[in-house]
C-alpha cells in the first residue's frame, strides 16, 4: 500500500471542472502530510491532455479513465481497477457525478466513505476529515475503523480547497490499463435535450445573482439579471420560483437543484430555507436582500440588507455600473 | 362509559392535523377573502376519504366512530371552520338517510355520498320559523307516487353546492309541524329546485349558505323518508346527533386561536421582553387553553353517549355545544386581545377564528335552544317534566 | 414488473437532536418520519403501480423496531408489502454496512427496480444507492426527475449542465429519483386502514445469512470526535435606510472585499 491520494478529476469539453482543480491542491496537501503523492483519475472529454493543468495544482500522475463525454457512472470499472489496493484515500467531488463514482468503489472494493467533508488531514499514518451533520448544528470528526481496507474514498465539499496560482509542474500522464465491462458501464444516454431558454452552468459561476419566492414572478429576473449583468455573473433561484416555473430548473439552487460555490452569492427575495442553504453554503460571501428583517437567511449571510428587493437591485446595478466607469474598468 | 382516545384516534388525529397544516391553513385567508367555496379542498378531502367517515363499509365509507368523526372535523377547524363544515353538513345532510331511510334509498346515495363524488345539505330551517321548527310552512301534497313540493327555506348550508338534499315539509297541514311534518331525498337537479341566493355572511364565509326555492318540485314517493308524518322526529333526533359536529367545530377553532395566540406571545418582543413573559399574558392563555380542554373532553364523552345511543344523549351532545360554542367565542375574543392590534387586522388569522366562532354559537340550534333541551332533560330525570315538551 | 422502493427513517427536521455517549446519533423519544427525500421515490413507484407498469411495490427498510413505522406510513401511501431489516449487530452501521446489508436483502427480494430518494436528510452522502449497485453488479441511473420502465430497459431523465437527458440501462437496476418526480400523495384514510392488514416481514442479519463479522462489526468508519460548529462572524446589516444608499454600502463592502 502506498500513501498515496488519488482524486476523481472531472473533465467536460476539453477542460478541467472547478472541482477538479480544487481536490488536486487538496490531494496535493495531504500527500506532502501523508508522504505520498497526488494522482489524478481523470475522465471526460479532455482528460488525455490535463496533465498541465492538474500538475499546475500539484498532481504528480493522472491516470486517464477515459476522453469522452458519456455518463460518469461508465467509468466506474476503470475508476474501480485504478483504486484497488492503490493509495491512502480517494478524494471525490460532492457532486452527483462524483457521489456516483465514489460509490461505485466503495461498493466494489468495500471501502469506508466519508463526507461530505469540509476539511481533511493526515494524522499518524491516516485520513481523518471533518463533516458538518445535524444541519450543521454538529461537526463530527471521522476515521476509517481499525483493521479497515484502504483506500478511504471521501466526498469533498466545493471550496474545501482553495487552488493557489498555478504553478509550472505537470502531471505524468498515463492510459489507464483496460478494465473491461461491469453492470455500472451499461448506461448510456438514450437522448439528449438542450433546455427552452439558453441556461448558463451555475457550478461553475463564481458569482450568483438567485432569486426566490420575493421576486414575484417571471418578470421579476430581469432586475436580478440586470444585477448578475453588472456583476460578470450567473442567474439562480430557490426551488420555490423553479417550481413556480419562473425560471429553469437547471438554475435550481440547494439540496434538490445545483450545489453552487460562487465566491459571491447574493440572495434576493429567497427567505433561506435549510434546502436552499444546502445548495449555496459553501459560497465565500452571502449577500442577502430580503423585506422580512427576521428571514432565517439574515443568520447565515455575511450581509444582511432589509428592504424592497426591486428598489434595492436597481439601485445597486447602477451605483456599480457607476463604479466600474469612473474607475475606468 | 369510557371515551379515552385509542392509539388509532391519535394516529387520525396526526394525519389530518398534518393534512389541514400544509394544506387547508394556508387557504383559509383567501378562502374568507373571496368567499369562495373550497372546491378544491372538497376534493382534497374526498380523495383522502375524509367524507366518508359516517358511512357503512359496505357503502364506501369507513364507518369510523363518533369520537373519531369528532378528531377529524376538530382537526381541519383548527386549520379553517369553512372546511371543516364539508364533512359536518355530509354527514348532517345523510343523518335523515342513516337514522330513518331505506335499505334500498341508504344503496342508492350512500356510495356517492362516501366517495365524496356527491355533497349533501340539510334543508329544514325557514324563514318565518326560524328556530321554532314546528311552525315551518312549506307544503308537500301527494299526487300519485310523487309529493309535490312547495315553498322555500332559508339558510341552508351548503344549499348552492349540493346535489342531493333531505328536505322536511308539511304533508298533513291540520296535524301541524310537530305531526304532520315529513321528510324526502331530493336531487338538485330536479326540475323547479333553485337555489337562487346565498347569504353574505360575517364568518364560515366560504361555505354558501342559500336561500332554496321549491316550485312544484316533484319527488317520487320512494324518496320519503320513513312514513309520513316522521319528519319532526326524524329532523330532531338528526339535530340531537349533529350538533356534536358543531361542537367539534367549535374544538377546532377555538384551538386553532389558541395555537396562534401562545406563537405570536412567544415570538412578539414588548418592553423588552417577550409578551408571552408577562404573567396577565400566560393567565389569559392558561384560561384558554384549560377552558378549551373542558369543552374537548366534553365534546368527547358526549361522542361515546351518541355511540352507545344512549337515551339522555340529548342532554350530552347540547351541553357539548353550548360549551364549546361559548368557549370558542370567549377564546376567540381574547387571541385577538393577545395579539393586539395585530389581532385585529387580517395579517393573522384571529380576527377570522373570532368571526368564525360566532356562528358555532347560533346555527343547528341557538345556545338558548340548547339551554332548553338541556334544562328539559334535567326535569325529566327529575321527574318533573312539563307534558308536552 | 417488480419495484422495491429502499426508505430511511431520519428525525423530524427540527426534532432535537444529540448523540450518545458512543457518539452515535441518539434516536430515542426523537420525532422520527420518512426521509422526506424518499417520500419522492414512493410517489414514483406508485405512479408506475397506477400505471400498470409495476405489478408490485416492496418497501425495504433497516433501521430499529420502531422503523416499521415509517414501513406503516408507506404501505399507508400504497405498495404491496414491507421488509423491516432490523438487528442489534446493526447500531452505528455507516454507509458502507447499510449498502451491504441492502444488496444482501434486495438479492433476496430480487426486484427489477430497486428505487431510492436522491439523499437522506441526516447523512448527506448519498453513496448507498451506487455502492448497492456495484454490490449487486447492477447499472445505477441516479438522480431522475422521472424514471420510466420499458422492454427491459429503465430510463431517467436527468438534468445536465444546460438542459436534460434520458440515460438508459438494462433491468435490473438501481435507480434514484429527485423531489422533481411530482409531490408525494397523502395516505389517504383507507390506505391508512389498508397498511395495517398488509404484510410487512422482519427480518435479521441471520436471515440474510449475514454476520457482524462480515459487516466489519457495524462499520468501516468510526467518529472519533463531535463538537459545535465555529462561530461565524456576525451578519452585518443595512437596515431602515433609503435604497440608493443601501446600494452605495453594499458596493463599499463589495469594494473592500475586491468583489467589484
Amino acid at each position: 500500500m502506498s500513501n498515496d491520494i488519488l482524486f476523481l478529476a472531472e473533465f467536460s469539453a476539453g477542460k478541467p471542472a472547478r472541482s477538479a482543480i480544487e481536490l488536486a491542491t487538496g490531494a496535493a496537501d495531504l500527500a506532502a502530510q501523508s508522504g505520498g503523492s497526488a494522482v489524478a483519475l481523470a475522465y471526460g472529454s479532455g482528460a488525455a491532455s490535463g496533465g498541465a493543468a492538474l500538475g499546475a495544482h500539484g498532481a504528480a500522475r493522472a491516470v486517464v479513465l477515459g476522453d469522452e463525454d458519456r455518463p460518469a457512472i461508465t467509468y466506474a470499472p476503470a475508476a474501480v481497477a485504478a483504486a484497488r489496493d492503490a493509495g491512502l484515500a480517494v478524494l471525490a467531488p460532492a457532486t452527483p457525478n462524483g457521489r456516483d463514482l465514489a460509490a461505485a468503489l466503495v461498493g466494489s472494493l468495500d471501502l469506508p466513505a466519508f463526507g461530505p467533508v469540509r476539511a481533511a488531514r493526515v494524522v499518524d499514518g491516516v485520513l481523518e476529515s471533518e463533516q458538518a451533520t445535524l444541519q450543521g448544528s454538529v461537526i463530527t470528526t471521522a476515521r476509517p475503523a481499525d483493521g479497515a481496507p484502504t483506500p478511504s474514498v471521501v466526498l469533498v465539499l466545493a471550496n474545501t480547497f482553495t487552488p493557489a496560482e498555478g504553478g509550472s509542474g505537470t502531471a505524468e500522464v498515463a492510459q489507464a490499463p483496460d478494465a473491461g465491462e461491469s453492470a455500472l458501464s451499461r448506461a448510456t444516454v438514450a437522448e439528449s435535450h438542450e433546455a427552452d431558454a439558453k441556461v448558463v452552468n451555475l457550478e461553475e459561476a463564481t458569482v450568483i445573482v438567485a432569486g426566490g419566492r420575493g421576486v414575484g414572478g417571471e418578470e421579476g429576473f430581469a432586475p436580478l439579471r440586470e444585477l448578475a449583468e453588472a456583476l460578470g455573473g450567473a442567474v439562480g433561484a430557490s426551488r420555490a420560483a423553479a417550481d413556480a416555473g419562473w425560471i429553469p430548473y437547471q438554475l435550481q439552487i440547494g439540496q434538490t437543484g445545483k450545489v453552487v460555490k460562487p465566491s459571491l452569492y447574493v440572495g434576493a427575495g429567497i427567505s433561506g430555507a435549510i434546502q436552499h442553504r444546502v445548495g449555496m453554503q459553501t459560497a465565500e460571501h452571502v449577500i442577502a436582500i430580503n423585506r422580512d428583517p427576521d428571514a432565517p437567511i439574515g443568520e447565515f449571510a455575511d450581509l444582511f440588507v432589509v428592504g424592497d428587493l426591486f428598489e434595492i437591485v436597481p439601485a445597486l446595478t447602477e451605483e456599480i455600473r457607476r463604479r466600474k466607469a469612473t474607475s475606468g474598468g | 362509559m369510557t371515551y379515552l382516545p385509542t392509539a388509532e384516534h391519535d394516529e387520525l388525529r396526526a394525519v389530518v392535523r398534518e393534512l389541514a397544516d400544509e394544506k387547508i391553513a394556508p387557504r383559509a385567508a383567501e378562502i374568507d377573502e373571496k368567499a369562495e367555496f373550497p372546491e378544491d379542498l372538497r376534493q382534497l378531502l374526498a380523495q383522502q376519504d375524509l367524507l366518508g367517515t359516517c358511512f357503512e363499509e359496505q357503502h364506501g365509507g369507513t364507518a369510523l366512530d363518533t369520537l373519531a368523526q369528532t378528531i377529524l372535523v376538530e382537526e381541519i377547524a383548527r386549520a379553517d371552520a369553512t372546511t371543516s363544515l364539508i364533512p359536518i353538513v355530509q354527514k348532517l345532510g345523510a343523518l335523515p338517510i342513516i337514522l330513518a331511510g331505506s335499505d334500498e334509498q341508504k344503496d342508492r346515495y350512500f356510495p356517492r355520498l362516501a366517495s365524496g363524488e356527491w355533497l349533501i345539505a340539510f334543508g329544514l330551517t325557514e324563514a318565518a320559523a326560524g328556530s321554532d321548527v314546528a311552525s315551518n310552512r312549506m307544503r308537500a301534497v301527494r299526487d300519485g307516487d310523487e309529493y309535490v313540493l312547495n315553498g322555500s327555506k332559508r339558510f341552508i348550508t351548503h344549499g348552492s353546492v349540493a346535489n342531493v338534499l333531505t328536505v322536511f315539509a308539511i304533508t298533513d297541514a291540520e296535524a301541524g309541524g310537530r305531526k304532520g311534518m315529513s321528510a324526502f331525498i331530493v336531487e338538485a337537479d330536479t326540475p323547479g329546485f333553485a337555489a337562487p341566493r346565498v347569504e353574505h355572511k360575517m364568518g364560515i364565509r366560504g361555505s354558501p349558505t342559500a336561500e332554496l326555492t321549491f316550485d312544484d318540485v316533484r319527488v317520487p314517493s320512494t324518496n320519503r323518508l320513513g312514513e309520513e308524518g316522521d319528519g319532526f322526529k326524524i329532523a330532531m333526533e338528526t339535530l340531537d346527533r349533529s350538533r356534536l359536529g358543531i361542537a367539534a367545530q367549535a374544538v377546532g377553532i377555538a384551538q386553532g386561536a389558541i395555537d396562534a395566540a401562545v406563537a405570536y406571545a412567544a415570538d412578539r418582543q414588548q418592553f423588552g421582553q417577550r409578551v408571552a413573559d408577562f404573567q396577565g399574558i400566560q393567565w389569559m392563555l392558561a384560561d384558554m387553553a384549560s377552558q378549551n380542554e373542558a369543552a374537548r373532553q366534553l365534546t368527547y364523552a358526549a361522542a361515546a353517549r351518541v355511540d352507545a345511543d344512549a337515551p339522555d344523549l340529548p342532554y350530552w351532545t347540547s351541553s357539548a355545544k353550548l360549551v364549546a360554542g361559548d368557549t370558542a367565542m370567549r377564546v376567540t375574543t381574547d387571541a385577538v386581545q393577545v395579539l393586539g392590534g395585530y389581532g385585529y387586522i387580517t395579517e393573522y388569522p384571529v380576527e377570522r377564528m373570532m368571526r368564525d366562532a360566532k356562528i358555532t354559537q347560533l346555527y343547528e340550534g341557538t345556545q338558548q335552544i340548547q339551554r332548553l333541551i338541556v334544562a328539559r332533560q334535567l326535569l325529566q330525570r327529575a321527574g318533573v317534566a312539563k307534558r308536552g315538551s | 414488473m417488480k419495484i422495491v422502493v429502499c426508505i430511511k427513517q431520519v428525525p423530524a427536521t427540527g426534532a432535537d437532536k444529540r448523540y450518545t455517549a458512543d457518539l452515535r446519533l441518539d434516536r430515542t423519544g426523537v420525532e422520527a418520519i420518512i426521509n422526506p427525500l424518499d417520500e419522492y421515490a414512493i410517489e414514483q413507484a406508485l405512479r408506475l403501480a397506477d400505471a400498470g407498469t409495476a405489478d408490485s411495490v416492496t418497501y425495504l427498510c433497516m433501521g430499529p423496531d420502531q422503523a416499521s413505522e415509517a414501513l406503516r406510513r408507506a404501505l399507508a401511501m400504497g405498495g404491496d408489502d414491507a421488509v423491516l431489516i432490523t438487528d442489534a449487530a446493526l447500531a452505528g452501521a455507516d454507509e458502507w454496512t447499510t449498502a451491504k446489508v441492502l444488496a444482501a436483502a434486495l438479492d433476496k427480494l430480487a426486484p427489477d427496480v430497486a428505487l431510492m430518494g436522491m439523499a437522506s436528510d441526516d447523512a448527506r452522502g448519498s453513496l448507498v444507492p451506487g455502492a448497492v449497485a456495484a454490490m449487486r453488479d447492477v447499472p445505477l441511473l441516479s438522480y431522475g426527475s422521472e424514471l420510466a420502465l420499458a422492454d427491459g430497459e429503465a430510463r431517467v431523465r436527468r438534468l445536465s449542465a444546460t438542459g436534460f437527458d434520458w440515460i438508459a440501462a438494462p433491468l435490473p437496476v438501481v435507480a434514484t429519483v429527485t423531489d422533481q418526480v411530482g409531490e408525494p400523495r397523502y395516505a389517504s384514510l383507507k390506505g391508512i386502514m389498508a397498511a395495517k392488514r398488509k404484510p410487512l416481514e422482519t427480518w435479521s442479519l441471520g436471515d440474510l445469512e449475514l454476520s457482524a463479522d462480515d459487516l466489519h462489526g457495524a462499520a468501516l468508519t468510526t467518529v472519533t470526535d463531535t463538537r459545535a460548529p465555529e462561530e461565524k462572524p456576525p451578519t452585518e446589516r443595512i437596515e431602515n435606510v433609503p435604497a440608493p444608499e443601501a446600494a452605495a454600502k453594499i458596493a463599499d463592502w463589495l469594494e473592500q472585499r475586491k468583489l467589484i
